[in-house]
């Protein structure tokens, strides 16, 4: 990795909507009032050491909320954001993408990939201590890496290490990874899952595992209660130094409302999961609190069953395209915090393609082309071409208070045009089956089709991606997906992605409706926080902060 | 006696398989499959192979009737088996940890409710169409008319965030905290909510049973005899009029789940409810199910209470 | 009344009281129940909203969007704001009285009518009849509705009737017991045992001696019920099984402001309030009739 890259942590590839970088957004956020010197956040940007005791305050506890409950400690668990605030502070992995985007080594002092993009050498920091007080080696990242890669251990995260062949400890602390296939985007996935104690994880076995992690984390496990609380405590031989905060507590509270009351009434100091978007500017406007806005990289969506027969043609849904008047959704449903998606990937994405075909809004195109099509308007308004009617279902999840006014106010917009369209709730579990395995007609989703960092949309736009949602079978999107893997460097790769972005806005396989800005907003109390974050893991950082009354 | 008890446990046990058969039939006739929540909602690069092997882990992948006879094999033997999502959890610690938070805010909401409407209830009947028992009629009617989670969430808002804002902390109690049960404190607002729909509907069976007691003969006939009215009271007519209030409570403890799910999740408790919601939702089938069963067994177990109760309270139901 | 016992067996088991002049009297008895009246004219306020709800709601309940206008507070010309899409509330609101009364009244209907005749055979009739319907009944009430609603909800997908249907199918079972109770108790008296002595036929006593007598409880739970079910409509919303969006129901509303709380209290707020208004009517309704209809208090 010689040249200057940026990697994401893999995680805000997967889940939702994560990360994002958009500095001329967040420019223009009235991110914390800078004017109440109380408010602004500390500066401690680049490496505030922790050790330097004049600033920073020891002690107190830090409360954090999610709205869902925590199933378990171990790596196998680090999707969803409620999990991984609190695993990411109980091990550490090799290396992180910090909230700017940038890699930032953790327990590797250097990472070297060979020129063939093959091979991968780490070098371990030394004297790297486990909760347990035995010393972190090679074999425990070996062991780490070869149990969650292991299909028979059936851990949800196998998918992160694809392409790797073997990995090995040459010494006490080098690891090397060696690749079957050159994989452009796996350095991010795989070398940011979080090390395990190898000898204990060996012993208890994953299942006890979860429930009791050590790591080498700035936080030891205290007390969990998956529905309830998971509370952690600093671990005073952290190899970074102790952090600052006694105590640092996620309390699970399902209820939104509820959730911005204890941001309130300083029950909680941050919310994980971001708030309603008003509350999140609510907040924002008071100087006890500190808001970050950041890009997401995921689009929110309405993913479309391609297969079906009334969505089959393309015409189809890009006449539904032209039907939404998509700023409109993100002004009057958003509070504007929000940006119009023209693109499989975000603007933030150096491969973003600035040059591609827009849908406007539109109704009358839309109509047009739906005519064009031979979908003709029914008696009942409802359009039709022979037997079947234009009509599907959108599937939102059960109790999603704050996505689902966007499919009520989308199904006005398609009856203008003579499009049916219901509206069902499901579980998530139950969509997600649905959609991946084509029963579904559509839903409403934030989903990456490619990040800020790392293009590449195998897993939602390859014919055989995890979450082909659209069933989409395209050979050529296939061919430049495969290939757009195994260049690395940026020149290379452009061409690859901008006809990927091309295709995607041509076929609109799924409704693409805005990249959503994420609002993560922090009591003031809380000091040490960054300034300007491009994305919303900064919770990984959470040793540096203290708290200051 | 002891037949007859023996009998109902024998009819209970039916009532149980029944029950078992029936919540693994209807969870699995749900669209979904838990293996995708296992997998987490990310970008997932994986096979169907690399699939199968988390389905063959879990025993997802075997025949239905299998899956049904290995999880009621397990049960009788007190093996509740593994949450599927919350892996490394046996379900009943799941379940048994659970128990004891619900049983505790029902329980209490319970006893309050009863202190308060068997007393209010039969002054009501005895006093009626007197003020006393045209505010104790709106007050219940209201009780009930409100739904409980917008209730909840009133009562959150009103005491967690405007109340300390306008009056600082409350006598005695102090700070109400607008979830969880980290302090005494947090046992308030849930305990509330759930007495005020217990008590208004105890007070308005009470009120009615009470009615209907006192035009009975054998009450008619006891004023007639010339008692004093208290002894009138209590020894016919308020031991008559429980016997509906004992129904109400008996098929109460089933409306338990129900009615404590929106507690629960509003006021974020880890209770039975919502522990049974969540695990639906996302397909948990272990906990679901052993979750179920736990709890008919304890339906039964009162039902069965319910109808001796009955025996005692009013000797002219013959157990035979 | 202070007849004598026998007297009053007596009445009950010729029982040639004359309907007409028995209903009249009830309507007289209702009529001087000042509560029950306003309840009654509630819900025929209610009703007569729901038949004329086009001609009475200033705005179009669907497709009106105020633009700019999500969650904004009331005004006169909105007197009850706007909703999460920025469509009047008013409207809304009236509209969606179609639906709690709809599915208030029939899945009420249904539940009470099953229950009370099958509450009324299991405790008349024993033996394994009794047995029979007794498990079944325990069984429905230990199985969490809940559950079953939300399969049925993916199964069959939401509507109205699915609704309706499904909680009233399911709602029987606490009717039937507390019918099954009653009936049990009153089977051991002294006028029932009298009765079949004289040949009177079975089905003659269940209706016109026992289930007479079993109607006071059945209607304080049959108008608690109503109000139940109506408010287990909103949280069938809640969980995807309600009436499907755009139609506008109260729980539907309710549960749309239930995430905005905070920032727009009154779109949870307004459906709230006439959920409360609805429900306290039928139970003031139904503790009316209650009074007027028991046979057992003339005087």
């Amino acid at each position: 990795m010689k040249q200057k890259q940026t990697l994401t942590r893999r995680d805000f590839l997967r889940y939702s909507a994560m990360t994002g970088s958009a500095a001329l957004l967040v420019a223009c956020a009235p991110a914390a009032p800078a004017a109440d010197g109380e408010a602004a956040p500390a500066a401690a940007a680049d490496e505030a050491p922790a050790a330097e005791m004049s600033g920073p305050k020891q002690g107190g506890t830090m409360t954090w909320v999610g709205h869902q409950e925590v199933a378990g400690l171990s790596p196998a668990f680090m999707g969803p954001t409620v999990h991984w605030v609190m695993i990411i502070n109980i091990q550490n992995p090799l290396i992180a993408i910090d909230e700017f985007n940038q890699r930032e080594l953790v327990l590797a002092k250097s990472v070297d990939v060979s020129a063939d993009g093959l091979t991968y050498t780490f070098q371990l920091h030394e004297g790297v201590l486990f909760h347990d007080g035995t010393e972190l080696t090679a074999d425990d990242v070996v062991y780490t890496y070869d149990y969650y890669r292991n299909p028979d251990n059936g851990a949800p995260i196998v998918g992160s290490f694809t392409g790797i062949g073997s990995v090995e400890a040459p010494d006490k602390y080098t690891v090397q990874v060696n690749m079957d296939n050159v994989n452009a985007a796996s350095l991010a996935s795989w070398a940011t899952v979080p090390i395990v104690h190898s000898a204990y994880h060996a012993e208890v076995g994953e299942e006890t595992y979860s429930t009791s992690p050590i790591g080498t984390g700035p936080y030891k496990l205290k007390e969990w209660r998956p529905a309830e609380f998971t509370e952690l405590e600093a671990f005073d031989d952290h190899f970074r130094g102790r952090p600052n905060i006694d105590v640092l507590r996620e309390d699970i509270v399902p209820e939104p409302s509820v959730r911005m009351i204890a941001l309130q009434t300083g029950e909680a100091d941050s919310a994980v999961w971001p708030l309603l978007v008003e509350d999140s500017i609510f907040l924002e406007e008071d100087p006890g609190f500190v808001n970050f806005r950041t890009l997401a990289n995921s689009i929110k969506h309405f993913p479309l069953n391609n297969s079906i027969p009334q969505l089959a043609e393309k015409e189809v849904r890009q006449a539904l395209m032209h039907a939404l008047d998509r700023q409109r959704i993100i002004d009057e449903l958003w509070n504007g915090a929000a940006q119009v998606s023209h693109s499989n990937l975000t603007p933030a994405s150096p491969y973003h393609h600035t040059g591609l075909k827009q849908y406007d809004f539109d109704p009358q195109e839309a109509m047009a082309l739906l005519d064009g099509a031979g979908w003709a308007a029914g008696g009942d308004g409802i359009r039709a071409k022979g037997d079947q009617k234009l009509s599907f279902t959108i599937t939102t999840i059960t109790g999603d208070q704050a996505r689902r006014p966007i499919a009520e106010l989308a199904q006005l917009m398609f009856a203008d045009v003579g499009v049916d369209v219901q509206l069902e709730e499901a579980p998530v579990a139950t969509i997600l089956q649905g959609m991946r395995e084509g029963t579904m007609d559509a839903s409403l989703y934030n989903w990456t089709y490619g990040s800020a960092v790392e293009p590449d949309p195998f897993s939602t736009l390859h014919s055989s991606g995890g979450n082909n949602f659209a069933q989409l079978n395209n050979a050529r999107m296939d061919q430049l997906i495969e290939e757009g893997l195994q260049v690395v460097s940026y020149e290379e790769r452009e061409p690859y992605y901008h006809e990927i972005q091309e295709i995607f806005v041509e076929e609109q396989p799924v409704l693409n409706l805005q990249f959503d800005e994420w609002m993560n907003v922090f009591n003031a109390r809380i000091k040490g926080l960054p300034e300007g974050p491009k994305n919303s893991s900064m919770y990984q950082q959470a040793y540096k902060w203290w708290i200051e009354e | 006696m002891l037949t007859y008890i023996a009998r109902r446990i024998l009819q209970g046990a039916i009532v149980i398989v029944l029950i078992s058969v029936g919540t693994f039939v209807v969870i699995r006739l749900m669209p979904g499959d838990p293996t995708y929540l296992l997998l987490g909602e990310g970008e997932i690069r994986i096979t169907q192979e690399q699939m199968e092997a988390i389905r063959a882990r879990w025993g997802l992948d075997r025949p239905h009737h299998e899956q049904f006879f290995i999880w009621a094999w397990n049960l009788l033997r007190g093996d509740f088996g593994d949450s599927l999502i919350r892996k490394g959890i046996p379900v009943r610690q799941m379940i048994f940890e659970a128990i004891p938070v619900t049983a505790i805010l029902n329980v209490t909401s319970l006893a309050l409710a009863l202190l308060v409407a068997i007393p209010a209830g039969i002054i009501a009947g005895v006093r009626r169409n007197s003020p006393f028992d045209y505010s104790t009629a709106v007050g219940s009617t209201l009780g009930v008319a409100l739904p409980n989670f917008w209730l909840a969430l009133m009562l959150i808002v009103l005491f967690a965030l405007y109340v300390p804002r306008w009056l600082g902390d409350l006598p005695l109690v102090g700070r109400i905290p607008p979830f969880g049960l980290k302090s005494w404190q947090g046992y308030i607002l849930p305990i509330l909510v759930l007495t005020t729909e217990q008590m208004a509907v105890l007070t308005r069976v009470m009120r009615a049973s009470t009615l209907e007691v006192l035009t009975q003969d054998y009450v008619r006939t006891a004023y007639a005899k010339g008692l004093p009215n208290t002894i009138v009271l209590v020894r016919h007519a308020v031991r008559n009029a429980l016997l509906p209030v004992v129904t109400v409570i008996g098929f109460r403890i089933a409306f338990i789940l129900s009615g404590t799910i929106v507690v629960e999740t509003v006021f974020a408790i880890p209770g039975i409810g919502r522990l049974f919601t969540d695990s639906i939702f996302r397909l948990d089938y272990q906990v679901v199910q052993s979750l179920v069963v736990v709890l008919a067994v304890l339906v039964v177990a009162v039902n069965l209470l319910t109808d001796l109760t009955y025996a005692i309270i009013d000797p002219r139901i013959r157990i035979n | 009344m202070t007849a004598p016992e026998s007297t009053a067996l007596n009445q009950q088991l010729t029982a040639t009281a004359d309907r007409r002049s028995e209903w009249s009297q009830a309507w007289r008895r209702f009529r001087a129940n000042r509560i029950a009246v306003g309840g009654l004219v509630v819900i025929l306020l209610l009703a007569l909203m729901a038949i004329f709800a086009p001609f009475i709601s200033p705005y179009d309940p669907i497709d009106e969007i105020f633009r700019g206008m999500r969650g904004g507070s009331p005004t006169l010309a909105h007197p009850f704001g706007y909703d999460h899409l920025g469509r009047d509330l008013l409207s809304r609101v009236i509209f969606g009285t179609r639906v709690a009364l709809l599915v208030g009244l029939l899945a009420t209907g249904i539940a009470v009518t099953l229950g009370v005749v099958i509450g009324a055979v299991a405790g008349y009739l024993g033996s394994w009849e009794d047995t029979l319907i007794s498990r079944v009944i325990d069984t429905l009430m230990a199985f969490p509705i809940i559950a079953l609603l939300v399969v049925l909800a993916a199964v069959l997908g939401p509507s109205l009737v699915t609704t309706v249907v499904v909680i009233g199918m399911t709602g029987w079972a606490r009717f039937a017991r507390v019918v099954r109770a009653d009936i049990m108790s009153l089977k051991a008296t002294d006028f029932v045992t009298a009765a079949r002595a004289v040949g009177v036929r079975d089905w003659r006593i269940i209706w016109r001696h026992l289930l007479p007598n079993v109607m006071g409880p059945i209607i304080v739970l049959a108008t608690l019920g109503i109000g139940g079910i109506i408010i287990l409509e909103s949280a069938l919303s809640f969980l995807g099984l309600g009436i499907r969006p755009p139609n506008p129901s109260w729980g539907g509303t309710l549960s749309d402001g239930r995430a905005f709380i905070l920032r727009y209290p009154h779109i949870a707020f307004f459906p709230g309030l006439m959920i409360v208004i609805t429900v306290l009517a039928f139970n003031f309704l139904g503790d009316g009739l209650r009074d007027a209809l028991d046979p057992r208090e003339r005087d």
